[in-house]
């Protein structure tokens, strides 16, 4: 697995840390514990994410990051082509 | 509003076509306890959910099933890509591929087309609550029976982690229930419908 890979990786396990304390939060609203947790993952992931779009441009999420003179929303691979390359 | 991310919930890469696989996956996609059934089940029951909380806990497990039902498309893709005209006969593909060929197409694996029977939205909390608890374990023991019947790593890796996600949505549900039961008259949850009647729960005179 290559670098970028990899440290997508980790950004989507922090993306999945952020949903699953926010379904558990959903029925324990008050769990100080929780919500400590799921801040720290996203200021964690923040710092992920700034690393990676340093090195490789922009971590697309949304058709709202998209910058430029393109509109690059179509461009990026859509998630369902995998390709052995990837 | 819905606002789309452009990646999995869990990565799917698939490197070997096996459209006998795909047609018995294809069940998560458009069968009765499939992921279209668990979305629209859980964004329709929202509706008459009167405790704030569960309007939200209905709303991120109705958002994250979305994404399962992505996940099981994106595999049904993958499984079905580059197959040879002898693949499509020898694996029973063929019953699909008359009708689709290779695209992607709500049915359950017995070929019948997804149908709204496969939900329901009571309109009364504590029988939704039951449903989606009783779904979430549907799902996970057709998970289970996928996982029987699969062997490469490849398909198993996703099916897996779907089936832990059937698991956690069932604890959050019964959490939710608890939650929605310990608002009424513990004496007589049935004593009147707080999804219908208002007032309704502890103090409250019922009809």
């Amino acid at each position: 697995m290559s670098d970028k890979n990899r440290l997508l990786q980790r950004i989507h396990a922090y993306d999945f840390t952020i949903l699953e304390l926010g379904l558990f939060l959903d029925t324990h609203t008050d769990n100080a514990r929780a919500l400590s947790a799921r801040q720290q993952a996203q200021a964690e992931r923040a710092e992920l994410v700034c690393e990676y779009e340093e090195k490789y441009g922009p971590y697309i999420l949304t058709s709202d990051d998209v910058a430029g003179d393109r509109w690059s929303w179509v461009d990026h691979p859509w998630p369902w082509d995998y390709r052995r390359e990837d | 509003m819905w606002q789309y991310q452009k990646k999995l919930q869990f990565p799917v890469h698939i490197k070997n076509p096996d459209p006998k696989a795909a047609k018995i996956i294809i069940t998560q996609y458009g069968g009765p306890d499939g992921e279209m059934s668990a979305s629209l089940r859980y964004l329709s029951q929202r509706y008459s959910m009167p405790y704030n909380d569960l309007k939200g806990l209905l709303t991120d497990i109705g958002t994250e099933e979305l994404a399962h039902f992505e996940m099981i498309a994106a595999m049904v893709h993958q499984l079905t890509r580059s197959m040879t005209e002898e693949e499509i006969k020898r694996s029973g593909f063929d019953t699909y591929f008359v009708d689709h060929t290779a695209g992607v197409y709500p049915v359950a694996a017995s070929g019948a087309p997804w149908n709204a029977s496969y939900i329901q939205s009571k309109g009364d909390l504590i029988a939704d609550l039951h449903e989606d608890m009783g779904a979430e374990q549907k799902a996970r023991a057709t998970y289970e029976n996928l996982l029987r019947l699969i062997d490469d790593p490849d398909i198993r890796e996703p099916l897996k982690f779907l089936r832990e996600r059937e698991i956690v949505h069932y604890q959050r549900f019964g959490e939710g229930l608890r939650l929605a039961t310990d608002r009424l008259n513990s004496k007589n949850f049935y004593a009147c419908n707080p999804s219908f009647d208002t007032p309704c729960g502890k103090g409250t005179t019922c009809p």
